[in-house]
């Protein structure tokens, strides 16, 4: 059973838990999903059993304190650190998705964008032209940017769970706000200021756009092929 | 990690192995039947480290099963290392099992 599956299965036997035993489940799910480099298909069995688990303890009246411990955060972290790692290949495949999804927004988005504008100001050309070398780092340097603003939302949901006291609402979307202004900024920023060297290169904004599509086909297929988000 | 603890360690796996052999067992099943031995005091939730590391060292493998009744349920059962490793724990555990009766009985 693929674990894109076990989900499913998780996501509706869930609604049979108790209200109190579902809000410390659900905190134990994110904390243990959190962690990006574990095996997908060992930590959703393993989520699974701990969910038929707790439905057959709640049965005779116990809590999931009760079945798990006082120390919720101990005990995922002793399951964390059993879960084994996510295989080479897999975590590869996962990665490239991520980069040629970026990728095909960055150019479908850029090219028909510019050809929109291009229709009705004189001052945007139907041409786009970039020089090579600046550009490269430009997408290499937009993807470790990426790279570190995921990190920073796994981070922040991490921190939010277990929590005695809920934050106030207000807080969190501050917090959150801050955290995704950061990135755009700098995603728009970096070329912006990155001065220009390498062959210029000049291709039609539509080709740009084209370009774009083939990724988003490409990205659609590998997901397809390995169930990498649905 | 306390005496206690590091204690039974050791020996819960080997007395999961044990369970898991006579027949395919999912995790409930397992704590329901190690509380019935009497292993009381084991917290319900610690034989899932213990399910994830023995899957680790390729001792049980599981399966996602339809159960009779009730949702589809992961059954553990041992692979030939397994088999291998319950023996060896038996073994091990013949041979310190008399000599530690014998070293606590005196000391009463």
């Amino acid at each position: 059973m693929n674990s894109k599956d076990i989900i499913k299965l998780n996501n509706n036997l869930r609604e049979k838990l108790s209200e109190e035993n579902k809000e410390v489940y659900e905190d134990m799910l994110v904390y243990i999903r959190l962690n990006a480099n574990k095996s997908e298909q060992q930590t959703e069995e393993v989520l699974y059993e701990l969910l038929e688990h707790l439905l057959e303890a709640q049965k005779d009246g116990k809590t999931a304190r009760d079945v798990f411990g006082k120390d919720l955060r101990k005990y995922c972290d002793e399951l964390i650190t059993e879960i084994p790692g996510e295989g080479k290949s897999l975590a590869f495949v996962s990665g490239a998705y991520i980069v040629i999804y970026f990728l095909a927004i960055i150019s479908t988005f850029h090219g028909l964008g510019n050809f929109v504008l291009s229709q009705f100001f004189d001052r945007f050309s139907n041409n786009f032209t970039f020089s090579l070398g600046s550009g490269i780092t430009v997408v290499i340097v937009d993807l470790l940017i990426l790279s570190v603003f995921i990190f920073a939302i796994l981070r922040w949901i991490k921190n939010s769970t277990f929590k005695e006291k809920k934050t106030k609402k207000w807080v969190e979307f501050l917090q959150l706000w801050l955290i995704s202004t950061a990135f755009i900024g700098a995603t728009v920023v970096i070329p912006i200021i990155m001065p220009s060297f390498g062959t210029e290169i000049t291709i039609p904004v539509l080709t740009f756009a084209g370009v774009g599509i083939l990724l988003f086909l490409l990205a659609f297929v590998l997901n397809k092929k390995y169930r990498i988000t649905k | 990690m306390s005496l206690r603890s590091q204690l039974l360690k050791g020996v819960l796996e080997g007395c999961i192995l044990s369970i898991i052999n006579r027949q395919p067992t999912y995790g409930y099943e397992l704590s329901v039947r190690l509380q019935e031995f009497g292993l009381s005091d084991v917290s319900e939730g610690s034989i899932y480290p213990i399910l994830l590391r023995l899957q680790k060292e390729k001792l049980i493998e599981g399966t996602m099963q339809k159960s009779e009744l009730g949702p589809k349920r992961k059954y553990y059962h041992l692979t030939e290392a397994g088999k291998e490793a319950l023996i060896e724990f038996i073994e091990q555990w013949e041979t310190i099992k008399l000599p530690v009766e014998n070293i606590i009985k005196k000391e009463e």
